[in-house]
């Protein structure tokens, strides 16, 4: 089987859960992907106490919660900016943390809904020690049509590992369940 | 012979006292995280009493931020509750940091979970901001001296015999062995005069 078509299929597996993403000597890392429903993620802030001014703008993204596990031996780095999401081909640009964290900031909203959304996001940039595991949401713009993901991660200490490169189809923004 | 043998016993029974934290071994998913001095802060709990990170100063501090919406938090905080307990005697401040949740949301969550705990409220996030933790829940070890030394990694079992082991062992460590006492050529720091077992068992 070709490269690209075994990693497209470990891809696809794993965004079902069915097996690690990925396994290169003693560097891995494996990916979980969950879409979540506008209505599942608006429940979510309201549920904190978000003003409808943060509500609205976000009501209509696509959310994707998105765990990430070191499950090798060496340090593994997150960096969103690695990551390319594209769909027929086309970029699909994923809305940096600042647009979101400006936009706050200029509407005046409070701090304290500000500091919970930051949390709520995936880290940027992020080293990951063997056996750690962290998540949280990357936000794209609504479309229908499914997402391809390119996603690289340097590995080592110093960053000089072979770096890890995956590719994930057919992840999708999710509706609300009529 | 004799004033050999006695110098022998007396290092013998001074080694605990001088028990470098280097030498204890973190368990797993605590990671050696020495970034220097840790950034103070005074919150109030849900009762209205005010603390301080620097309260703790003279002692380890085993500090927590978490949040009622983060799965990992739910899972580790009757851990942590049953870990004060047995901590109880012991020279260790836990200091629990909620990031930006209201009183109600703090109140029902740790009743449901863990009720004997209090925790300090960072109403607006200010501090989680500071502080910058890769992710919730995040807990840090911060030394007598007000240095952090230590960060645990996701939720950690801290009730389970090699964590309860690891933080008796740096309260423990308390007593002296956070602050160099004695340079490369034996030379107190403080008063750089030689040192001698005498005046350098406690170092304070």
């Amino acid at each position: 089987m070709r490269p690209v078509t075994t990693l497209l299929l470990l891809g696809i597996l794993s965004i079902t859960g069915l097996i690690p993403a990925y396994a290169e000597g003693k560097a891995s890392v494996e990916l979980e992907f969950k879409p979540r429903t506008p209505d599942q993620m608006s429940a979510f802030y309201e549920a904190r106490g978000f003003p409808d001014a943060m509500i609205k703008p976000l009501h209509a993204q696509c959310f994707i919660t998105v765990r990430v596990t070191n499950t090798g031996q060496e340090v593994v780095w997150l960096d969103l900016a690695r990551w390319t999401f594209t769909v027929n081909g086309a970029p699909l640009q994923r809305y940096h943390r600042n647009y979101w964290l400006e936009k706050w900031k200029t509407m005046g909203m409070p701090a304290a809904s500000r500091s919970t959304f930051r949390w709520t996001l995936l880290p940027e940039q992020l080293d990951y020690q063997p056996g750690e595991s962290e998540g949280g949401n990357i936000i794209l713009p609504r479309v229908k049509d499914p997402i391809h993901l390119h996603a690289e991660f340097a590995t080592g200490k110093d960053r000089k590992g072979p770096t890890i490169k995956l590719d994930f189809d057919n992840l999708r923004c999710v509706s609300n369940i009529p | 012979m004799h004033r050999s043998l006695t110098l022998l016993l007396a290092l013998l029974f001074t080694l605990p006292a001088w028990a470098d934290t280097d030498n204890i071994k973190p368990p797993t998913g605590v990671r050696v995280y020495a970034i220097g001095p840790a950034p103070d802060f005074e919150l109030e709990d849900m009762d209205g009493n005010r603390d301080s990170l620097s309260s703790g100063r003279g002692q380890w501090v085993f500090l927590h931020f978490w949040a009622s919406w983060c799965g990992p938090c739910r899972k580790e905080m009757p851990a942590i509750q049953r870990m004060a307990t047995l901590m109880e005697d012991e020279p260790l401040k836990i200091l629990l940091v909620n990031t930006a949740e209201d009183e109600d949301t703090i109140f029902s969550f740790l009743g449901g979970v863990a009720p004997d705990m209090t925790t300090l409220m960072d109403r607006d996030g200010s501090v989680t901001e500071v502080w910058k933790p890769r992710g919730l829940p995040a807990t840090y070890l911060v030394d007598p001296y007000g240095q952090v030394r230590y960060q645990a990694l996701g939720g950690r079992p801290w009730d389970q015999p090699e964590y309860l082991g690891f933080l008796k062992a740096l309260a423990h460590s308390s007593d002296d062995a956070a602050k160099p006492l004695v340079d490369g050529t034996g030379r107190d720091l403080e008063t750089g005069k030689p040192a001698t077992l005498g005046n350098r068992t406690t170092g304070k």
